[in-house]
């Protein structure tokens, strides 16, 4: 009866990760999987192959889970992310297929290392993410005709209609690619590329990039857990756990956001995530046996570099936004 | 345009029902797993472990009817997943229908080749890498 107990509780451990990955990814913009993943396997010892398995299944449930809202408002623009799809789909089949080849040659480490870059460089954009709600207007290009990439959605906080018009859809589809590699590679809905690619490079709204970002995450990661089933990368206790436990905290997350009214509040969760990044790249390096030092250190080297690195991001964005009201 | 809503409010209960249904699968299956003690001839502890080999390799995916038939919790969970899988899978098939019927050839181009993407990495990938 108490391994029952045990396993139960071992059950609702993973769970209450999920939960908490699933808050701290809407709460910054990243996503529930990009926190999971460092989350499962830096302290809960649940090998890397399982972990990433476990939050590409809860990237599947998120994103339906938030996407179902945003269809529905028809500010997601169906139309511009089946188009993306087609080069996120192809990529999480490589990048799915580069991990497959990874973990057959006990390259595991590098994984930790690519997922602390990725997680920490993705920190950038975010932070800089929602200055304006509507993009400076640019001309339309000869792949706006082509592919229908105008459209307009009603914004409820500026109470007006939004129209707008994407251009450099090649561009946008480059950078698609990347973020599918990424997803399969890493068991990520890899949202901060995703939003690059459609913010920076098609000049789309906010609004629409993230919510069309939401429900084009779905898609790719669909594509990688295909390939992650047949080779074994889902352990179906670990998997269940996550896709409760991460389902529960991004509603929950969508709830606090727009109770937080102090801004300021998402440095501490932008730190807390930079924290988990550096330990991945460090635990990776680590397992390569690039660096030697115990555990301790590790952990003392990644807080400092991480307050270093967020209380150096703060300073800039505050006095960007100094130079910004002056100008 | 009026079209354009209703393939939007579909796809928003397709999503929402993938996920509920996958759930109700999910958590009934691990209900199950416990209450059993067991599942596909494994202990709880082994399907609990993470250094086993329990993993998605050993599941058949042709045991889940039967496994659902009897009432294994493991099949059960296997059966939420693929679910979870599918559902914006459908989604991407709603809009393919959409442009189909909206005639718009580049489009529905582009959801086949969205389509032959999924099925590639479910379908043919799987049958290169054994």
């Amino acid at each position: 009866m108490s391994a029952v107990l045990f396993i139960l509780a071992k059950f609702l451990l993973i769970m209450a990760a999920g939960v908490i990955a699933g808050i701290l990814g809407s709460l910054t913009g990243l996503g529930g999987a990009t926190v999971l993943v460092p989350l499962l396997s830096l302290f809960f010892s649940v090998p890397i192959i399982y972990a990433t398995g476990a939050s590409l299944i809860s990237t599947i449930a998120t994103s339906a889970g938030s996407a179902s809202a945003y269809t529905k408002k028809k500010i997601a623009n169906v139309k511009i992310g089946i188009g993306l799809e087609m080069a996120t789909t192809a990529g999480a089949i490589v990048g799915s297929l580069t991990a497959v080849y990874v973990y057959a040659h006990n390259f595991s480490w590098t994984i930790y290392v690519i997922f602390g870059v990725v997680l920490l460089t993705s920190l950038i954009p975010t932070i800089h993410r929602g200055k304006y709600e509507e993009p400076p207007h640019r001309q339309a290009d000869w792949w706006t005709k082509v592919f229908q990439l105008q459209g307009s959605y009603y914004d409820e906080k500026l109470k007006k209609n939004v129209s707008y018009t994407g251009v450099r859809w090649w561009l946008a589809e480059l950078i698609m690619f990347f973020a599918g590699i990424i997803s399969g590679l890493l068991g990520i809905g890899s949202g901060a590329l995703k939003v690059l690619g459609m913010d920076w490079a098609m000049n789309l709204p906010m609004k629409v990039t993230t919510t069309t970002s939401n429900f084009m995450i779905g898609i790719t990661a669909a594509t990688g857990s295909t390939i992650y089933w047949y080779e074994g990368y889902i352990q179906i206790f670990i998997a269940a756990a996550t896709a409760i436990g991460v389902l529960i905290g991004s509603y929950l997350g969508a709830k606090i956001l727009v109770r937080i009214t102090n801004k300021d509040i998402r440095w501490l969760f932008f730190a807390i995530l930079s924290f988990l990044g550096i330990e991945m790249l460090l635990k990776g390096l680590y397992l390569g046996k690039y660096i030697v030092y115990g555990p301790t250190t590790e952990i003392y080297i990644s807080s400092v570099s991480a307050v270093l690195m967020i209380v150096g991001l703060y300073l800039h964005q505050k006095r960007g936004d100094i130079i910004g009201k002056t100008v | 345009m009026e079209k354009q809503y209703d393939i939007d409010t579909i796809t928003s209960h397709i999503l929402k029902a993938g996920v509920l249904t996958s759930l109700l699968f999910i958590i009934t299956g691990i209900a199950l797993l416990f209450i059993n003690g067991q599942g596909d001839h494994y202990t709880l502890s082994q399907i609990a472990n993470f250094n086993s080999t329990f993993d998605s390799k050993f599941i058949p995916l042709v045991g889940i009817i039967p496994g659902i038939l009897a009432l294994d919790g493991v099949y059960y969970i296997t059966m939420g997943l693929w679910i979870l899988i599918f559902t914006p899978i459908t989604v991407v098939f709603t809009a393919l229908y959409s442009f189909v019927s909206n005639r718009n050839p580049s489009y529905v181009v582009m959801s086949i080749i969205v389509l032959f993407n999924l099925f590639f990495a479910m379908i043919v990938v799987p049958r290169l890498l054994i």
